[in-house]
């Protein structure tokens, strides 16, 4: 037993040294990827990270998937094969990545205003570079904050967070190795309505710890959805500066208060 | 396939500029001019060897440009029993893009792109001649499977020389593990092992001793299994480091020729001569694939000519990044140190509040005061 790592020890440290309810850094960057790409947002919780452009929207590939009345939504996933601990290649076809992608669909088609362009497509690449738990929660954070830097119009902004119980202590934001070892939920929040968009467990929970892990991650989410609006409102102050004819002095102040 | 559209209007236009007497492009650089190109080592915390490339980024907010991460991921493979293990270890290499880089096709396309790109990357570099000796675990038994993994995050043109500066660079930053063998030795059974195993009477039969015969000159190692030895580095570099080739593409509008193309350029051109040249020594490049893309076609003689030059453009560009590499190895170790340095600085302040001030002028002489003084405030 001792040669293990303890996931939560008796001063009430974690393996990576944060509390009981501490989450990781949070690093948020809209620079572009890519030459063209409408929206880009990369995450970083931790050392998980994931990048995310959006294009669109736009006229689709392929006219047979338009709908006349809204929207539609293509999310393409792909993993870089040396993100995890163990090098796997996973193509466009793997169980995981379609899963994911699901996932991700079902959490984001509530949210997004699809009825305001109608008959065209929204792109969303999701790329993992790399991976050290919660990976679920990161793309969902990472698309929000694309989503929101395209411009698309959104009812709320969707944030995500893992939580996890070790015996009878709950955790929050797990990393790779307690994932490994814990029984844990991933839940996504709408914060302005309050409504869940998405829950997703894949391991088993005592009845009896669920309510407690769900309350406090709902809580989390709160402190994302604030880095996540304070990181928008940022780039938006910004654009809306830089936009302003004329307004050489405002700049000019900025630069001043770096 | 095509990755950009560009009308006639626009190709002629491209074309006229570049054979003009002065010749001038779209950007303002001359025909062999590079753009701006970024470097990074040991960008992926889980990789072995690693590095992230840009060429052409916008120097104020980081668009645009080609992006290209590579990573090295060794893993261990048996020899024996048809797993695909060469004795002596082998190098796989393969470049996915991400569907970001290319938003205009469709994703068959996008995969048969990944892989005219894996293909060559792959014939340039798992060829036998720049194989690294270091790839050995246990002879015969277990090798190092190096894996190279590319992603294309963006591209902007010059995809080619990307991959393969990058990778260059990746298999630059490789560590391989150090190793050590364990080998099980029978006891030798001496006299008075003999006597205290023997119980059943049956000692005093005549038994073949394993006697190792003169004429056999076979080396057999007895090695059945290796550990990994603590140690404080990440282990030692791959051998050959020099070795590893550049890519110049030359991008043909006969009868000049250009450098480091934007995909407008690329379109525009007729035809594109991928040039690969290792360096066994400096200075001295040495021709290790070829490839020509395009519809347009090239006389021996200009060929010729075309292998001269990139083999000067490669020299230059061979310098350049071995002398980045090695500004970027400095880097990463004398940073790792001052950090270390900066750990132990914190607790001496910690400890004993008086001489602070003077620590602090100190680093001030030496240029870490910034640094100090906001972990000093933190504490």
């Amino acid at each position: 037993m001792t040669s293990r790592i303890e996931i939560l020890n008796a001063g009430g440290y974690r393996s990576d040294g944060r509390r009981q309810f501490e989450l990781r850094t949070i690093e948020i960057d809209f620079s572009p990827h890519g030459s063209n790409s409408d929206g880009s947002a990369t995450i970083s919780h931790g050392l998980t990270q994931v990048s995310v452009s959006v294009f669109g929207p736009r006229e689709a590939k392929m006219r047979s998937q338009t709908f006349h009345d809204r929207a539609n939504i293509n999310i393409e996933l792909n993993i870089a094969p040396f993100s995890a601990g163990e090098r796997r290649k996973r193509g466009r076809g793997d169980k995981r990545v379609l899963e994911l992608v699901q996932t991700l669909k079902s959490t984001f088609e509530p949210v997004i205003q699809m009825s305001l362009y109608p008959r065209s497509q929204i792109d969303i690449y999701v790329q993992v570079l790399q991976q050290d738990g919660g990976l679920l929660q990161a793309c969902i954070n990472a698309t929000t904050l694309a989503l929101a830097n395209a411009g698309i119009p959104l009812f709320d902004l969707v944030c995500a967070v893992t939580g996890g119980v070790h015996s009878t202590s709950p955790l929050l934001d797990l990393t790779q190795l307690e994932e490994n070892d814990l029984p844990n939920v991933t839940i996504a929040v709408m914060p302005r309505s309050g409504k869940m968009a998405l829950v997703s467990m894949e391991t088993r929970l005592h009845v009896d710890r669920f309510e407690e892990i769900f309350r406090l991650a709902g809580e989390a989410s709160t402190v994302i959805h604030g880095e996540i609006k304070r990181a928008v409102k940022e780039t938006t102050a910004n654009l809306v500066d830089a936009m302003q004819p004329g307004k050489s002095s405002a700049g000019t102040n900025a630069e001043n208060e770096y | 396939m095509a990755l950009v559209s560009v009308s006639k209007a626009e190709k002629s236009y491209i074309q006229a500029g570049i054979l003009a007497s002065p010749a001038h492009r779209l950007d303002g650089r001359s025909l062999h001019d590079f753009r701006s190109i970024a470097l990074e080592t040991g960008v992926a915390p889980l990789a072995n060897g690693s590095a992230r490339l840009k060429i052409g980024r916008n120097p104020q907010d980081g668009s645009g440009g080609t992006e290209v991460l590579a990573a090295v991921k060794l893993e261990v493979e048996n020899v024996e029993g048809g797993t695909g293990g060469v004795d002596g270890g082998r190098i796989v290499c393969s470049v996915s893009c991400s569907p970001s880089a290319y938003p205009n096709i469709s994703s068959g396309a996008l995969d048969d792109l990944q892989h005219d790109y894996t293909d060559v990357i792959n014939q340039t570099l798992s060829h036998p001649s720049l194989h690294p000796a270091n790839l050995g675990i246990l002879p015969r038994k277990k090798s190092w499977l190096l894996n190279l993994d590319i992603v294309v995050l963006a591209d902007a043109g010059n995809i080619y020389d990307a991959l393969f500066m990058s990778a260059r660079a990746a298999l630059w930053d490789t560590k391989v593990p150090r190793t050590r063998s364990i080998e099980y030795k029978a006891r030798k059974s001496g006299p008075s092992a003999k006597d205290k195993d023997m119980v059943g009477g049956s000692g005093d039969m005549d038994v073949d001793q394993d006697t190792v015969s003169g004429f056999d000159t076979r080396h057999t190692s007895g090695a059945i299994d290796f550990e990994l030895p603590d140690y404080w580095d990440e282990g030692e570099i791959l051998d050959g480091r020099n070795r590893w080739p550049l890519c110049v593409s030359l991008n043909l509008i006969p009868p000049a020729h250009f450098l480091d193309a934007t995909l407008q350029e690329e379109a525009s051109a007729s035809i594109r001569v991928l040039l690969m040249f290792s360096f066994a020594s400096p200075g001295q490049p040495t021709l290790q694939g070829m490839r020509m893309l395009g519809p347009g076609e090239l006389s021996m003689a200009s060929l010729k000519a075309l292998i001269k030059e990139g083999g000067k453009y490669a020299n230059e560009m061979h310098s350049a990044l071995t002398s980045k590499l090695r500004d970027e190895d400095l880097r990463r170790n004398q940073k790792a140190r001052e950090k270390f340095a900066l750990g132990n600085l914190w607790v001496y302040i910690k400890c004993a509040s008086n001489p602070v001030l003077k620590i602090i002028t100190q680093l001030a002489r030496n240029g870490l005061y910034g640094r100090a003084s906001m972990e000093y405030r933190i504490c």
